[in-house]
Protein backbone atom coordinates (compact mmCIF):
# COMPACT_ATOMS: atom_id res chain seq x y z
CA UNK A 1 0.00 0.00 0.00
CA UNK A 2 1.15 3.54 -1.02
CA UNK A 3 1.77 6.02 1.95
CA UNK A 4 -0.04 9.26 2.19
CA UNK A 5 2.26 11.99 0.53
CA UNK A 6 1.36 14.31 3.94
CA UNK A 7 2.55 11.76 6.10
CA UNK A 8 5.83 11.10 3.55
CA UNK A 9 6.14 14.80 4.42
CA UNK A 10 5.86 14.79 8.33
CA UNK A 11 8.24 11.90 8.49
CA UNK A 12 10.66 13.48 6.39
CA UNK A 13 10.43 16.62 8.35
CA UNK A 14 10.85 14.50 11.72
CA UNK A 15 14.18 12.42 10.07
CA UNK A 16 15.34 15.21 9.10
CA UNK A 17 15.45 17.17 12.23
CA UNK A 18 16.57 14.14 13.78
CA UNK A 19 19.44 14.08 11.70
CA UNK A 20 20.33 17.79 12.47
CA UNK A 21 19.92 16.75 16.39
CA UNK A 22 22.30 14.28 15.90
CA UNK A 23 25.19 16.10 13.60
CA UNK A 24 25.40 18.62 16.93
CA UNK A 25 26.73 16.32 19.83
CA UNK A 26 26.83 19.15 21.77
CA UNK A 27 22.96 19.86 21.71
CA UNK A 28 22.75 16.19 23.24
CA UNK A 29 24.81 17.68 26.30
CA UNK A 30 22.55 20.78 26.38
CA UNK A 31 19.94 18.92 27.13
CA UNK A 32 21.61 17.21 30.06
CA UNK A 33 23.25 20.27 31.56
CA UNK A 34 19.78 22.69 31.04
CA UNK A 35 17.46 20.85 33.78
CA UNK A 36 20.00 21.42 36.55
CA UNK A 37 21.09 24.98 36.08
CA UNK A 38 17.97 26.34 34.77
CA UNK A 39 15.94 26.07 37.95
CA UNK A 40 19.55 26.04 39.90
CA UNK A 41 19.26 30.33 39.89
CA UNK A 42 15.58 30.26 41.14
CA UNK A 43 15.91 27.71 44.25
CA UNK A 44 19.45 29.48 45.84
CA UNK A 45 17.50 32.78 45.29
CA UNK A 46 14.46 30.77 46.98
CA UNK A 47 16.95 29.90 49.82
CA UNK A 48 18.61 33.82 50.05
CA UNK A 49 15.24 35.06 50.59
CA UNK A 50 14.59 32.08 53.02
CA UNK A 51 16.83 33.38 55.48
CA UNK A 52 18.27 32.02 58.37
CA UNK A 53 15.79 31.68 60.89
CA UNK A 54 12.87 30.57 59.18
CA UNK A 55 10.51 33.23 58.89
CA UNK A 56 10.56 34.21 55.54
CA UNK A 57 10.01 30.93 54.68
CA UNK A 58 7.03 30.60 56.64
CA UNK A 59 5.27 33.44 55.22
CA UNK A 60 6.24 32.17 51.71
CA UNK A 61 4.64 28.81 52.78
CA UNK A 62 1.50 31.44 53.92
CA UNK A 63 0.98 32.17 50.09
CA UNK A 64 1.84 29.26 48.16
CA UNK A 65 0.57 26.67 50.66
CA UNK A 66 3.94 24.36 51.09
CA UNK A 67 7.18 24.89 52.36
CA UNK A 68 8.64 23.07 49.76
CA UNK A 69 10.21 25.92 47.46
CA UNK A 70 11.92 23.25 45.76
CA UNK A 71 9.10 21.18 44.21
CA UNK A 72 7.58 24.03 43.30
CA UNK A 73 10.01 25.73 41.52
CA UNK A 74 11.28 22.26 39.43
CA UNK A 75 7.55 21.95 38.10
CA UNK A 76 7.10 25.52 36.89
CA UNK A 77 10.47 26.15 35.42
CA UNK A 78 10.52 22.57 33.81
CA UNK A 79 7.12 23.76 32.11
CA UNK A 80 8.71 26.87 31.05
CA UNK A 81 11.55 24.76 29.41
CA UNK A 82 9.21 23.01 27.65
CA UNK A 83 7.27 26.09 26.26
CA UNK A 84 10.88 27.95 25.73
CA UNK A 85 12.01 25.08 23.57
CA UNK A 86 9.11 24.73 21.36
CA UNK A 87 9.12 28.80 21.08
CA UNK A 88 12.78 28.83 19.84
CA UNK A 89 12.16 25.27 17.63
CA UNK A 90 9.17 26.47 16.09
CA UNK A 91 10.46 30.03 15.69
CA UNK A 92 13.37 29.18 13.99
CA UNK A 93 12.46 26.35 12.15
CA UNK A 94 11.17 28.56 8.96
CA UNK A 95 13.38 31.16 9.94
CA UNK A 96 16.59 29.50 9.41
CA UNK A 97 15.54 27.92 6.03
CA UNK A 98 14.69 31.50 5.27
CA UNK A 99 18.16 32.40 6.16
CA UNK A 100 20.19 29.40 4.20
CA UNK A 101 17.62 29.89 1.29
CA UNK A 102 15.43 26.40 1.41
CA UNK A 103 12.35 27.33 2.68
CA UNK A 104 11.11 28.34 -0.78
CA UNK A 105 12.31 25.23 -2.88
CA UNK A 106 10.03 22.99 0.34
CA UNK A 107 7.79 25.35 -0.61
CA UNK A 108 7.22 24.25 -3.62
CA UNK A 109 7.19 20.03 -2.63
CA UNK A 110 3.16 19.21 -3.61
CA UNK A 111 2.05 18.61 -0.27
CA UNK A 112 0.42 20.97 2.11
CA UNK A 113 2.79 23.81 4.07
CA UNK A 114 1.42 22.50 6.94
CA UNK A 115 2.91 19.62 6.93
CA UNK A 116 6.51 20.75 7.42
CA UNK A 117 4.64 22.63 11.24
CA UNK A 118 3.34 19.11 11.57
CA UNK A 119 6.62 17.12 11.12
CA UNK A 120 8.09 19.48 12.97
CA UNK A 121 5.55 18.99 15.84
CA UNK A 122 6.16 15.21 15.90
CA UNK A 123 10.08 16.04 16.38
CA UNK A 124 9.34 18.15 19.13
CA UNK A 125 7.17 15.66 20.78
CA UNK A 126 9.39 12.72 20.76
CA UNK A 127 12.14 15.42 21.97
CA UNK A 128 10.05 16.61 25.06
CA UNK A 129 9.54 13.07 26.09
CA UNK A 130 13.56 12.13 25.81
CA UNK A 131 14.35 15.56 27.82
CA UNK A 132 11.75 15.03 30.59
CA UNK A 133 12.82 11.67 31.26
CA UNK A 134 16.44 12.75 31.82
CA UNK A 135 15.05 15.82 33.55
CA UNK A 136 13.24 13.91 36.06
CA UNK A 137 15.92 11.70 36.53
CA UNK A 138 18.53 14.47 37.21
CA UNK A 139 16.20 16.29 39.89
CA UNK A 140 15.53 13.17 41.52
CA UNK A 141 19.27 12.86 41.72
CA UNK A 142 20.48 16.50 41.87
CA UNK A 143 17.69 18.01 43.88
CA UNK A 144 16.23 15.32 45.50
CA UNK A 145 13.06 15.78 43.91
CA UNK A 146 9.61 14.06 45.89
CA UNK A 147 7.19 12.77 43.71
CA UNK A 148 3.75 12.53 45.71
CA UNK A 149 1.54 11.80 43.52
CA UNK A 150 0.47 9.85 40.35
CA UNK A 151 3.15 9.74 37.41
CA UNK A 152 0.16 8.82 35.12
CA UNK A 153 -2.42 11.48 36.21
CA UNK A 154 0.67 13.89 35.96
CA UNK A 155 1.99 12.69 32.48
CA UNK A 156 -2.08 13.10 31.32
CA UNK A 157 -1.78 16.65 32.34
CA UNK A 158 1.40 17.31 29.70
CA UNK A 159 -0.54 15.28 27.41
CA UNK A 160 -3.85 17.47 27.43
CA UNK A 161 -1.39 20.81 27.22
CA UNK A 162 0.38 19.62 24.12
CA UNK A 163 -2.70 21.30 22.19
CA UNK A 164 -2.29 24.54 23.60
CA UNK A 165 1.33 24.84 23.86
CA UNK A 166 1.51 23.68 19.83
CA UNK A 167 -0.74 25.89 18.91
CA UNK A 168 0.83 28.41 20.40
CA UNK A 169 3.70 27.21 18.53
CA UNK A 170 1.78 27.28 15.01
CA UNK A 171 0.60 31.02 15.39
CA UNK A 172 4.44 31.63 16.58
CA UNK A 173 6.01 30.30 13.41
CA UNK A 174 3.67 32.03 11.12
CA UNK A 175 4.14 35.44 13.06
CA UNK A 176 8.36 34.86 13.03
CA UNK A 177 7.67 33.69 8.71
CA UNK A 178 5.95 37.22 8.41
CA UNK A 179 7.95 39.45 11.02
CA UNK A 180 11.25 38.00 10.62
CA UNK A 181 12.57 38.91 14.37
CA UNK A 182 12.41 35.35 15.65
CA UNK A 183 14.55 36.48 18.82
CA UNK A 184 12.22 39.09 19.56
CA UNK A 185 9.15 37.07 18.91
CA UNK A 186 10.79 34.23 21.99
CA UNK A 187 11.28 36.78 23.99
CA UNK A 188 7.60 38.50 24.19
CA UNK A 189 6.01 34.94 24.39
CA UNK A 190 8.34 33.31 27.00
CA UNK A 191 8.47 37.04 28.75
CA UNK A 192 4.52 36.74 29.21
CA UNK A 193 4.66 33.19 30.27
CA UNK A 194 7.71 33.81 33.18
CA UNK A 195 5.84 37.17 34.56
CA UNK A 196 2.46 35.81 34.42
CA UNK A 197 2.34 32.16 34.73
CA UNK A 198 3.83 31.48 38.39
CA UNK A 199 6.81 29.48 37.46
CA UNK A 200 8.63 30.74 40.31
CA UNK A 201 6.15 31.88 42.85
CA UNK A 202 2.76 31.64 44.36
CA UNK A 203 0.06 33.24 41.53
CA UNK A 204 -1.60 35.30 45.18
CA UNK A 205 1.45 37.96 45.32
CA UNK A 206 0.10 39.04 42.14
CA UNK A 207 -1.85 42.42 41.39
CA UNK A 208 -5.50 41.70 40.62
CA UNK A 209 -5.29 42.61 37.15
CA UNK A 210 -2.45 40.82 36.48
CA UNK A 211 -3.99 37.42 38.06
CA UNK A 212 -6.65 37.97 35.92
CA UNK A 213 -4.71 37.45 32.39
CA UNK A 214 -2.49 34.28 34.08
CA UNK A 215 -6.03 32.91 34.47
CA UNK A 216 -6.65 32.83 30.79
CA UNK A 217 -2.92 31.20 29.96
CA UNK A 218 -3.26 27.85 29.42
CA UNK A 219 0.30 27.11 30.81
CA UNK A 220 -0.95 28.57 34.29
CA UNK A 221 -3.37 25.75 34.24
CA UNK A 222 -0.45 23.14 33.23
CA UNK A 223 1.74 24.22 36.26
CA UNK A 224 -0.74 24.49 38.44
CA UNK A 225 -2.54 21.63 37.58
CA UNK A 226 1.16 19.24 37.92
CA UNK A 227 2.02 21.30 41.29
CA UNK A 228 -1.16 19.65 42.87
CA UNK A 229 -0.24 16.33 41.44
CA UNK A 230 2.84 16.00 41.94
CA UNK A 231 3.08 18.35 45.38
CA UNK A 232 0.13 16.98 47.17
CA UNK A 233 -0.91 13.95 45.25
CA UNK A 234 -4.35 15.85 44.11
CA UNK A 235 -6.87 13.45 42.17
CA UNK A 236 -8.20 13.69 38.74
CA UNK A 237 -11.98 14.97 40.00
CA UNK A 238 -9.90 18.12 42.02
CA UNK A 239 -8.44 19.33 38.96
CA UNK A 240 -10.79 18.39 36.47
CA UNK A 241 -11.97 22.30 36.06
CA UNK A 242 -7.78 22.99 35.15
CA UNK A 243 -8.37 19.55 32.54
CA UNK A 244 -11.46 20.72 30.92
CA UNK A 245 -9.81 24.64 30.65
CA UNK A 246 -6.58 22.94 28.93
CA UNK A 247 -8.59 21.02 26.60
CA UNK A 248 -10.38 23.99 25.78
CA UNK A 249 -7.91 25.95 24.86
CA UNK A 250 -6.31 23.35 23.39
CA UNK A 251 -9.13 23.10 20.71
CA UNK A 252 -9.15 27.10 20.22
CA UNK A 253 -5.43 27.43 19.77
CA UNK A 254 -4.99 24.49 17.47
CA UNK A 255 -7.33 26.20 15.22
CA UNK A 256 -5.93 29.66 15.62
CA UNK A 257 -2.71 27.98 14.77
CA UNK A 258 -3.84 26.57 11.58
CA UNK A 259 -5.74 29.51 10.57
CA UNK A 260 -2.53 32.06 11.37
CA UNK A 261 -0.24 29.41 9.26
CA UNK A 262 -2.92 29.84 5.95
CA UNK A 263 -2.77 33.41 6.15
CA UNK A 264 0.27 33.91 6.56
CA UNK A 265 1.56 31.55 4.02
CA UNK A 266 -1.01 33.20 1.66
CA UNK A 267 0.21 36.96 2.50
CA UNK A 268 4.13 36.37 2.23
CA UNK A 269 2.96 34.33 -1.26
CA UNK A 270 1.38 37.92 -2.54
CA UNK A 271 4.03 39.85 -1.30
CA UNK A 272 6.59 37.49 -2.79
CA UNK A 273 9.07 37.45 0.88
CA UNK A 274 8.82 34.18 1.55
CA UNK A 275 12.37 33.99 0.64
CA UNK A 276 13.08 37.39 2.69
CA UNK A 277 15.35 37.74 5.76
CA UNK B 1 54.32 50.80 11.44
CA UNK B 2 52.26 50.53 14.33
CA UNK B 3 50.54 53.47 14.18
CA UNK B 4 49.21 52.63 10.28
CA UNK B 5 48.40 49.24 12.08
CA UNK B 6 45.91 50.93 14.88
CA UNK B 7 44.58 53.29 11.83
CA UNK B 8 43.63 50.06 9.54
CA UNK B 9 42.49 48.55 13.11
CA UNK B 10 40.08 51.80 13.70
CA UNK B 11 38.56 52.04 10.23
CA UNK B 12 37.75 48.19 10.22
CA UNK B 13 36.01 48.12 13.42
CA UNK B 14 34.26 51.32 12.32
CA UNK B 15 33.02 49.85 9.30
CA UNK B 16 31.74 46.68 11.50
CA UNK B 17 29.92 49.36 14.03
CA UNK B 18 28.39 50.63 10.89
CA UNK B 19 27.25 47.53 9.64
CA UNK B 20 25.85 46.50 12.83
CA UNK B 21 23.92 49.74 13.33
CA UNK B 22 22.29 49.24 10.34
CA UNK B 23 21.18 45.43 10.63
CA UNK B 24 20.44 47.05 14.65
CA UNK B 25 17.80 49.19 13.10
CA UNK B 26 16.68 47.28 10.30
CA UNK B 27 15.29 44.96 12.55
CA UNK B 28 13.02 47.60 15.25
CA UNK B 29 11.32 44.96 17.28
CA UNK B 30 14.85 43.48 18.60
CA UNK B 31 16.00 47.17 19.51
CA UNK B 32 12.56 47.41 21.62
CA UNK B 33 12.84 44.08 23.07
CA UNK B 34 16.72 44.65 24.35
CA UNK B 35 14.99 46.79 26.78
CA UNK B 36 11.54 44.95 27.43
CA UNK B 37 13.47 41.66 27.79
CA UNK B 38 15.49 41.92 31.51
CA UNK B 39 12.22 43.74 32.64
CA UNK B 40 10.56 40.39 31.72
CA UNK B 41 13.48 38.29 34.03
CA UNK B 42 13.03 40.60 36.67
CA UNK B 43 9.60 40.67 36.75
CA UNK B 44 9.07 37.19 38.23
CA UNK B 45 11.93 37.35 40.77
CA UNK B 46 10.42 40.51 42.03
CA UNK B 47 7.19 38.41 42.55
CA UNK B 48 9.18 35.67 44.05
CA UNK B 49 10.90 37.93 46.81
CA UNK B 50 7.61 39.48 47.41
CA UNK B 51 6.37 36.31 48.59
CA UNK B 52 8.89 35.43 51.16
CA UNK B 53 9.09 39.47 52.26
CA UNK B 54 7.84 40.19 55.99
CA UNK B 55 5.93 43.65 56.48
CA UNK B 56 7.30 44.50 52.85
CA UNK B 57 10.86 43.95 53.36
CA UNK B 58 13.22 40.82 52.84
CA UNK B 59 14.37 40.40 56.25
CA UNK B 60 15.72 36.48 55.52
CA UNK B 61 17.62 38.01 52.52
CA UNK B 62 19.19 40.31 54.94
CA UNK B 63 20.77 37.97 57.22
CA UNK B 64 23.07 36.62 53.99
CA UNK B 65 23.70 40.16 52.14
CA UNK B 66 23.56 42.47 54.73
CA UNK B 67 20.29 44.40 53.17
CA UNK B 68 16.84 43.38 52.81
CA UNK B 69 16.88 45.79 49.58
CA UNK B 70 16.65 42.84 47.61
CA UNK B 71 15.69 44.95 44.57
CA UNK B 72 18.94 46.51 44.46
CA UNK B 73 20.65 43.41 44.66
CA UNK B 74 18.82 42.39 41.80
CA UNK B 75 18.99 45.14 39.47
CA UNK B 76 22.85 45.73 40.18
CA UNK B 77 23.24 41.96 39.42
CA UNK B 78 21.03 42.01 35.97
CA UNK B 79 23.27 45.77 34.53
CA UNK B 80 27.10 43.31 35.03
CA UNK B 81 25.01 40.50 33.81
CA UNK B 82 23.95 42.05 30.73
CA UNK B 83 27.51 43.62 30.17
CA UNK B 84 29.06 39.46 30.38
CA UNK B 85 26.27 38.49 27.84
CA UNK B 86 26.83 41.37 25.53
CA UNK B 87 30.74 40.30 25.43
CA UNK B 88 29.93 36.90 24.94
CA UNK B 89 26.70 37.04 22.31
CA UNK B 90 28.83 40.03 20.68
CA UNK B 91 31.68 37.58 20.03
CA UNK B 92 30.80 34.04 19.85
CA UNK B 93 27.89 34.57 18.23
CA UNK B 94 28.95 36.57 15.42
CA UNK B 95 31.07 33.81 13.63
CA UNK B 96 27.59 31.96 14.33
CA UNK B 97 25.65 34.37 12.17
CA UNK B 98 28.70 35.22 9.82
CA UNK B 99 28.93 31.04 8.94
CA UNK B 100 25.14 30.95 8.04
CA UNK B 101 25.27 34.13 6.16
CA UNK B 102 27.78 32.78 4.22
CA UNK B 103 30.30 36.01 4.63
CA UNK B 104 33.25 34.51 7.14
CA UNK B 105 35.17 33.27 4.18
CA UNK B 106 34.86 36.64 2.68
CA UNK B 107 35.58 38.55 6.08
CA UNK B 108 38.40 36.60 7.07
CA UNK B 109 40.11 36.97 3.49
CA UNK B 110 40.37 40.80 4.57
CA UNK B 111 44.00 41.76 6.02
CA UNK B 112 41.96 42.44 9.45
CA UNK B 113 43.12 40.61 12.34
CA UNK B 114 40.55 38.15 13.84
CA UNK B 115 40.46 39.46 17.26
CA UNK B 116 39.96 42.88 15.32
CA UNK B 117 36.94 41.71 13.95
CA UNK B 118 35.86 40.73 16.99
CA UNK B 119 36.37 43.29 19.19
CA UNK B 120 34.53 45.50 16.52
CA UNK B 121 31.74 43.42 16.77
CA UNK B 122 31.79 43.59 20.48
CA UNK B 123 31.29 47.81 20.60
CA UNK B 124 28.27 48.49 19.05
CA UNK B 125 26.64 45.36 21.53
CA UNK B 126 28.82 47.44 24.25
CA UNK B 127 27.13 50.45 23.63
CA UNK B 128 23.74 49.41 23.37
CA UNK B 129 24.23 47.50 26.74
CA UNK B 130 25.23 50.65 28.38
CA UNK B 131 22.34 52.48 27.00
CA UNK B 132 19.72 49.59 27.74
CA UNK B 133 21.13 48.79 31.08
CA UNK B 134 20.44 52.80 32.07
CA UNK B 135 17.06 52.62 30.58
CA UNK B 136 16.01 49.24 32.62
CA UNK B 137 17.22 50.61 35.86
CA UNK B 138 15.20 53.41 35.60
CA UNK B 139 12.14 51.34 34.64
CA UNK B 140 12.85 49.29 37.46
CA UNK B 141 13.35 52.19 39.70
CA UNK B 142 10.17 53.89 38.45
CA UNK B 143 8.08 50.53 38.92
CA UNK B 144 9.67 48.61 41.77
CA UNK B 145 11.76 51.28 43.81
CA UNK B 146 15.33 51.16 45.32
CA UNK B 147 18.34 52.26 46.48
CA UNK B 148 21.69 52.89 45.53
CA UNK B 149 24.24 55.44 47.35
CA UNK B 150 26.92 57.83 45.82
CA UNK B 151 29.87 55.49 45.15
CA UNK B 152 28.67 55.29 41.37
CA UNK B 153 31.78 56.58 39.69
CA UNK B 154 34.17 53.75 42.14
CA UNK B 155 31.26 51.28 40.44
CA UNK B 156 31.87 52.36 36.93
CA UNK B 157 35.75 51.99 38.06
CA UNK B 158 35.57 48.70 39.10
CA UNK B 159 33.76 47.52 36.08
CA UNK B 160 36.08 48.57 33.92
CA UNK B 161 38.85 45.90 34.27
CA UNK B 162 35.80 43.16 34.59
CA UNK B 163 34.80 44.15 31.12
CA UNK B 164 38.63 44.48 29.57
CA UNK B 165 39.07 40.86 31.24
CA UNK B 166 35.76 39.89 30.06
CA UNK B 167 37.54 40.00 26.14
CA UNK B 168 39.83 37.47 27.44
CA UNK B 169 36.66 35.21 27.77
CA UNK B 170 35.09 36.13 24.85
CA UNK B 171 37.85 35.14 22.70
CA UNK B 172 38.14 32.19 24.48
CA UNK B 173 34.10 31.99 23.31
CA UNK B 174 34.92 32.65 19.60
CA UNK B 175 37.72 29.74 19.36
CA UNK B 176 35.12 27.41 21.32
CA UNK B 177 32.49 28.27 18.78
CA UNK B 178 35.05 27.85 16.00
CA UNK B 179 35.45 24.24 16.96
CA UNK B 180 32.36 23.22 17.81
CA UNK B 181 29.77 25.09 15.31
CA UNK B 182 27.06 24.85 17.80
CA UNK B 183 27.01 28.48 19.22
CA UNK B 184 23.81 29.11 20.79
CA UNK B 185 24.07 26.00 23.50
CA UNK B 186 27.57 27.26 24.27
CA UNK B 187 27.39 30.65 24.92
CA UNK B 188 23.93 30.49 26.17
CA UNK B 189 25.08 27.81 29.08
CA UNK B 190 28.31 29.78 29.75
CA UNK B 191 26.42 32.67 29.74
CA UNK B 192 23.88 31.47 32.37
CA UNK B 193 26.12 29.35 34.21
CA UNK B 194 28.69 32.46 34.66
CA UNK B 195 25.27 34.47 35.85
CA UNK B 196 23.87 32.00 38.28
CA UNK B 197 27.72 30.69 39.81
CA UNK B 198 28.77 34.55 40.35
CA UNK B 199 25.75 35.50 41.89
CA UNK B 200 23.72 37.42 39.46
CA UNK B 201 21.07 36.75 41.70
CA UNK B 202 21.97 35.85 45.09
CA UNK B 203 25.12 35.97 47.32
CA UNK B 204 27.42 33.34 46.60
CA UNK B 205 27.49 32.07 50.37
CA UNK B 206 24.13 30.34 50.33
CA UNK B 207 25.64 27.85 47.47
CA UNK B 208 26.63 24.27 48.58
CA UNK B 209 30.21 24.46 49.91
CA UNK B 210 31.60 22.73 46.48
CA UNK B 211 29.90 25.48 44.40
CA UNK B 212 30.99 27.98 46.31
CA UNK B 213 34.81 27.03 46.00
CA UNK B 214 34.02 26.80 42.25
CA UNK B 215 32.57 30.85 42.36
CA UNK B 216 35.22 32.19 44.53
CA UNK B 217 37.66 30.64 41.88
CA UNK B 218 36.43 32.77 38.97
CA UNK B 219 37.01 36.26 38.85
CA UNK B 220 33.83 37.49 37.53
CA UNK B 221 32.64 36.67 41.24
CA UNK B 222 34.35 39.72 42.74
CA UNK B 223 33.15 42.23 40.40
CA UNK B 224 29.57 41.76 41.29
CA UNK B 225 30.53 41.58 44.85
CA UNK B 226 32.66 44.45 45.08
CA UNK B 227 30.26 46.66 42.81
CA UNK B 228 27.45 45.67 45.22
CA UNK B 229 29.33 46.46 47.93
CA UNK B 230 30.55 49.55 46.25
CA UNK B 231 26.61 50.82 45.86
CA UNK B 232 24.76 48.53 48.71
CA UNK B 233 27.02 48.41 51.54
CA UNK B 234 27.03 44.44 51.45
CA UNK B 235 28.95 42.38 53.06
CA UNK B 236 31.42 41.12 51.05
CA UNK B 237 33.90 37.91 50.29
CA UNK B 238 37.06 39.97 51.09
CA UNK B 239 37.88 44.16 51.11
CA UNK B 240 36.82 45.73 47.85
CA UNK B 241 40.41 46.55 47.52
CA UNK B 242 41.83 43.27 47.65
CA UNK B 243 38.46 42.30 45.14
CA UNK B 244 39.78 45.01 42.70
CA UNK B 245 43.31 43.78 42.41
CA UNK B 246 42.17 40.14 41.77
CA UNK B 247 39.97 41.83 39.14
CA UNK B 248 42.81 43.48 37.49
CA UNK B 249 45.62 40.38 37.53
CA UNK B 250 42.14 38.54 35.82
CA UNK B 251 42.09 41.27 32.88
CA UNK B 252 45.77 41.14 32.08
CA UNK B 253 45.54 37.07 31.72
CA UNK B 254 42.54 36.96 30.48
CA UNK B 255 43.20 39.16 27.86
CA UNK B 256 46.47 37.43 26.99
CA UNK B 257 45.29 34.13 27.34
CA UNK B 258 42.28 34.53 25.27
CA UNK B 259 43.97 36.06 23.02
CA UNK B 260 46.67 33.18 22.40
CA UNK B 261 43.96 30.55 22.18
CA UNK B 262 41.98 32.26 19.57
CA UNK B 263 44.87 32.77 17.67
CA UNK B 264 45.73 29.01 17.45
CA UNK B 265 41.96 27.59 16.99
CA UNK B 266 41.43 30.14 13.63
CA UNK B 267 45.40 28.55 12.58
CA UNK B 268 43.86 25.32 13.03
CA UNK B 269 40.51 26.17 11.63
CA UNK B 270 42.20 27.55 8.06
CA UNK B 271 44.42 24.50 8.05
CA UNK B 272 41.56 21.93 8.39
CA UNK B 273 39.43 23.90 5.92
CA UNK B 274 36.09 24.12 8.28
CA UNK B 275 35.84 27.96 8.47
CA UNK B 276 32.59 28.24 6.28
CA UNK B 277 31.23 24.66 8.21
CA UNK B 278 27.95 25.10 9.88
Amino acid sequence: MKRSPIITAILSVFKKELKIFLRYPSWFIAMLIWPIIFPFGYLFTAKALSGTDGQSLAAFSNISGTSDYISFMLIGTTMWMIMNTMLWSFGTSLRTEQIRGTLESNWLCPVPKITILLGHSLWEIFFNIIFLTITAIEFKLVYNFKFIGSPLLSFLIIIISIPSIYGIGFIFASLVMWQKETNSMVFLVRGIMSVFCGITYPLAVLPNWMGNISKVIPLTHSISALRSVISTGATLADIKSQIYYLIFSGIILMALGFLAFNFTQRKVKESGSLGHF
Amino acid sequence: MAFKNLRIYLSAISAIIKKDIKIFFAYPINAVFRIIEPIMWITPVYFLSKSFQINGENIGFGQYSGTTDYMAFLVIGTVVSSFVSSVLWGMGFSLKEEKDSGVIESNWLTPIPLWVQLIGRSIFSLIITTINSLTVALLIWTFFGFNINNNIIHAIITLIPLLIALYGLGFGIASLVLITSNANQIIDITNFSLNILCGQDFPITVLPRVITAISLAIPLTYGYDAIRGLLLGTNTLFPIKTELLILTIFMIIGIFLGRYILKKVERHCKTIGNIGFH
